[in-house]
C-alpha cells in the first residue's frame, strides 16, 4: 500500500514537473544543480563485493575467475545464495533472485553488487526490492544488458550513481592469457570502483556528429531502456548524455525502437548521444532493410543540434568500458574521434 | 466522449488497397481484389500495390505516405485495405495528414504492423477501424472462410457474433464495453509515444507471431507495469503463433505465463480466441463496443 501511494505522489510530481515545462517554453532547461545523482563509496582494500544473479542462470564455478581476480585486486568476495541456483532460464526462482538481491542491497558489510550475467529476468523483481537500506546506504551495482533495468530504476527512484560494466561472465578464465582489451576493460572496472575519473575514447567513426556537451550519462540497453516506457523505471532523458547498445536485433527493430524513443520525447532535450556496440542480426534476404545504423539514429536527431558519437566502446563486445551512469560527463566529439571525460 | 464509427459500405463504393509497410507482389493480391469485386466494390490499387521496390519495403516512405495520404483524402474512398504488415507504419505515422479523413472517416483494416494505424485514429481521433485479415489471407481458400467473410460482414454493417471453444486455462466471467487491441510487440512500443492506446476500462485483446517466450514474459509485464493489465473489462488472449524459445528453455507456455501476470484481477480471460497471424482471425472492430461471456462450455464474442 505505501509503495502504491509513494508511486502515486511521484507520478502526481512528474505530472506536474512537466506541467510546468509545457507552459514556459523558454525554461527549456532543468537547472543543473539539480540533476545530482548521490555516489555511492568508492572501495578501499578489503571491501566486500557480492555477486548475485538477478536475471539467467550462473553456475557457481563460472564466477570463479572473476572472483578470483578481484580478490587479487585487495577486495573481498561474497558469493550471493541465487549463484549455482537454476529455475529453467533464470538463475533461481523469481523469490530465489528476489531475496538474494535484497539481502545484498540491506546488508550494509557489501559495499558493491556485481551481478554475474544479464540474460532476462531483472523485471519480473524490480517492483518488488525495497530500496530503503539502499537509499540511506548507497552501494556501487554493477552490470549490463537486462541489469538495463535495474540501473533505470535506481536512476529514476533512488537518484543514485550506479556502474554499467561487465559482468562475471565476462571475465577471462586465465587472466594472464588474457587479450590487451579484456585487460583494458576489466580493469576500468577496478578504477571506477576505486574513484578514479575516468576518461574514454573512441576512434572517428561514420556518421558521428561532431559537438560538444555536458550532462549526466545514462542509458544502456536499448530494447530493454524501450520496455521500461510508461513504467515506474522509465528513464527521464532530459538534459542527459545518453548511450544505446544492443545485440542481436535487425535493423528494421532497431529503427522501431529509435522511433520509440523519439515518439516518446525522448530525444528532444538530450545533450548529447553515444551510440554503442550494435550487433546486428543480418536481414533475411530479399528484405534489406536498406538503412544503415548510422542513418537509422541520424535520421531521428536530424533536427537536435547534438553531439552524436558512433561505435562507442560500451556493448555486448570484448570492448565494453565501464561507465558511471548518474555521473556528470562531458562528450566531445570530432572528425577525429570522441572522447568521453567524467567531469 | 463516443467512438466515431465510420459509415458501412453500400454495393458500389470504392475500396482502396495500399501497402504502407512492407513489399508485396501485386499477384498476391489477387484474389482478394477478385473478392472485394464480388462482393459488390470497386477497388482502387494503390501505387505501392504495384511497387518496384527492390528492398524491404514496399517503397520510399515518400511514396508509402503520398499513397495512403491520397486514400485518406478521396472521399469516394469508403474503406482503405492494407495489403501486408511487416514493418513501417510508424515511420510514416506521425507525418499522415487526418485532416480530412476526421471529416469524413472511412474503415483502416488490418492487422500486425497496422496496429499502429488502429491506435493512432482511436486514441488521437476516437475512430473506430478494423483489426482484420490482409491481402494473403484471401488466398488459398481463404476468401471463403469464416474470418474472410467476418470481414465483409463488418464491413456491410452487421454486428459480430463469434464464437470459440473453451480453453482449460480460461477465467469464467461477463464483460462488456470498448475493444481495444492488436499485435503485442506494436502495443508496447507504442507506449509513451501520441499513438498509445488507452484500455481503462475496456476489453483488450492481444496476439503476436514469432516472438521468444522471455520476450512475450518482458511485454506482458511492460503492459502490467504501465498500468494497462490492472483495470481491463476483459481480456482476450489470440494466437501466440511461431514461438521461440532460448536453449535453456523458458519454462512456462505463452499462456500460463499470462495467466500468472493476470493472476491477480478478477476480469474474464480467455484464450486461443480466433485472432492471429494464422488462418483463424476475426474481424474486430477497435472501438466498437462488444460483449464477451466466458463460460465453461463456450467463449462468445459480440457486438452489442
Amino acid at each position: 500500500m505505501n509503495r502504491k501511494h509513494f508511486l502515486n505522489t511521484t507520478s502526481l510530481l512528474l505530472a506536474g514537473i512537466s506541467a510546468s515545462w509545457a507552459k514556459s517554453p523558454h525554461k527549456d532547461t532543468v537547472p543543473d544543480e539539480e540533476l545530482v545523482f548521490r555516489q555511492p563509496p568508492f572501495l578501499k582494500a578489503g571491501d566486500v563485493i557480492g555477486i548475485t544473479s538477478p536475471a539467467g542462470y550462473t553456475p557457481a564455478e563460472s564466477i570463479l575467475p572473476a572472483s578470483q581476480l578481484m580478490q587479487s585486486w585487495g577486495f573481498q568476495i561474497k558469493v550471493g545464495n541465487a549463484i549455482g541456483k537454476q529455475d529453467h532460464s533464470f538463475g533461481g526462482t523469481d523469490e530465489e533472485r528476489l531475496s538474494d538481491l535484497q539481502q545484498m542491497l540491506d546488508d550494509p558489510d557489501i559495499k558493491t553488487i556485481m551481478c554475474a550475467r544479464g540474460g532476462y529476468g531483472a523485471i519480473r523483481l524490480v517492483d518488488r526490492l525495497d530500496w530503503k537500506a539502499f537509499r540511506r546506504k548507497p552501494k556501487w551495482l554493477i552490470g549490463f544488458s537486462d541489469i538495463t533495468v535495474l540501473h533505470a530504476h535506481i536512476h529514476r527512484n533512488c537518484q543514485i550513481a550506479t556502474l554499467h560494466s561487465k559482468m562475471t561472465n565476462s571475465f577471462p578464465d586465465i587472466w594472464t592469457q588474457a587479450e590487451p582489451i579484456q585487460v583494458e576493460t576489466i580493469n576500468s572496472i577496478r578504477e571506477a570502483l576505486s574513484g578514479k575519473k575516468m576518461t574514454y575514447e573512441a576512434p572517428a567513426a561514420e556518421g558521428n556528429r561532431p559537438g560538444s556537451a555536458e550532462g549526466i550519462l545514462i542509458g544502456g540497453n536499448l530494447k530493454t531502456l524501450e520496455t521500461l516506457a510508461g513504467s515506474p523505471s522509465d528513464i527521464d532523458t532530459r538534459n542527459k548524455i545518453l548511450f544505446v547498445e544492443d545485440t542481436g536485433e535487425y535493423l528494421y527493430s532497431i529503427d522501431r525502437m529509435f522511433w520509440n524513443l523519439k515518439r516518446s520525447g525522448k530525444l528532444d532535450q538530450l545533450k548529447g548521444l553515444i551510440v554503442g556496440g550494435f550487433k546486428i542480426k543480418p536481414d533475411d534476404p530479399g528484405s534489406e532493410f536498406g538503412r544503415s545504423l548510422s542513418e537509422i539514429v541520424l535520421e531521428k536527431t536530424a533536427a537536435l543540434k547534438i553531439p552524436v558519437a558512433f561505435d562507442f566502446p560500451v556493448g555486448h563486445q570484448k570492448n565494453n568500458f565501464a561507465l558511471k551512469c548518474g555521473v556528470r560527463h562531458r562528450l566531445t566529439v570530432l572528425d577525429s574521434g570522441s572522447r568521453l571525460v567524467e567531469t | 466522449m463516443s467512438i466515431h464509427i465510420p459509415p458501412y459500405l453500400e454495393k458500389g463504393d470504392a475500396v482502396g488497397i495500399v501497402a504502407p509497410a512492407g513489399y508485396m507482389p501485386v499477384e498476391k493480391m489477387q484474389t482478394c481484389i477478385e473478392t472485394l469485386d464480388a462482393w459488390g466494390y470497386t477497388v482502387v490499387m494503390g501505387a505501392t500495390t504495384h511497387s518496384q521496390s527492390e528492398n524491404y519495403f514496399s517503397g520510399t516512405d515518400e511514396e508509402r505516405l503520398a499513397d495512403f495520404q491520397e486514400m485518406l483524402d478521396n472521399k469516394d474512398i469508403k474503406a482503405i485495405i492494407c495489403a501486408r504488415g511487416g514493418y513501417g507504419m510508424s515511420r510514416i505515422i506521425d507525418r499522415l495528414n487526418f485532416k480530412k479523413f476526421r471529416k469524413h472517416p472511412k474503415w483502416l483494416v488490418g492487422y500486425s504492423d497496422i496496429t499502429v494505424l488502429h491506435a493512432h485514429i482511436l486514441t488521437r481521433f476516437k475512430i473506430a477501424s478494423l483489426h482484420a485479415p490482409m491481402a494473403s489471407a484471401y488466398n488459398d481458400g481463404g476468401a471463403e472462410s469464416a474470418y474472410i467473410q467476418s470481414v465483409r460482414k463488418a464491413l456491410a454493417g452487421e454486428p459480430a457474433d463469434y464464437e470459440c471453444a473453451p480453453h482449460p486455462m480460461n477465467r469464467t466471467g461477463e464483460a462488456k464495453g470498448e475493444l481495444v487491441g492488436g499485435n503485442l510487440s506494436l502495443l508496447v512500443h507504442l507506449i509513451g509515444t501520441p499513438s498509445d492506446l488507452a484500455v481503462k476500462h475496456k476489453i483488450l485483446f492481444i496476439e503476436d507471431v514469432g516472438e521468444y517466450l522471455y520476450t512475450i514474459d518482458r511485454m506482458i509485464l511492460q503492459l502490467k507495469r504501465a498500468g494497462k493489465l490492472d483495470k481491463l473489462e476483459g481480456l482476450i488472449i489470440g494466437g501466440f503463433t511461431d514461438i521461440k524459445d532460448t536453449d535453456r528453455p523458458f519454462g512456462k507456455s505463452v499462456y500460463e505465463l499470462i495467466r500468472e501476470h493476470v493472476k491477480e484481477f478478477d476480469y474474464p480471460v480467455c484464450y486461443q480466441f480466433p485472432v492471429s497471424h494464422e488462418r483463424e482471425n476475426y474481424a474486430l472492430k477497435i472501438g466498437g463496443h462488444y460483449k464477451l461471456d466466458v463460460t465453461d462450455e463456450k467463449v462468445k464474442l459480440y457486438e452489442s
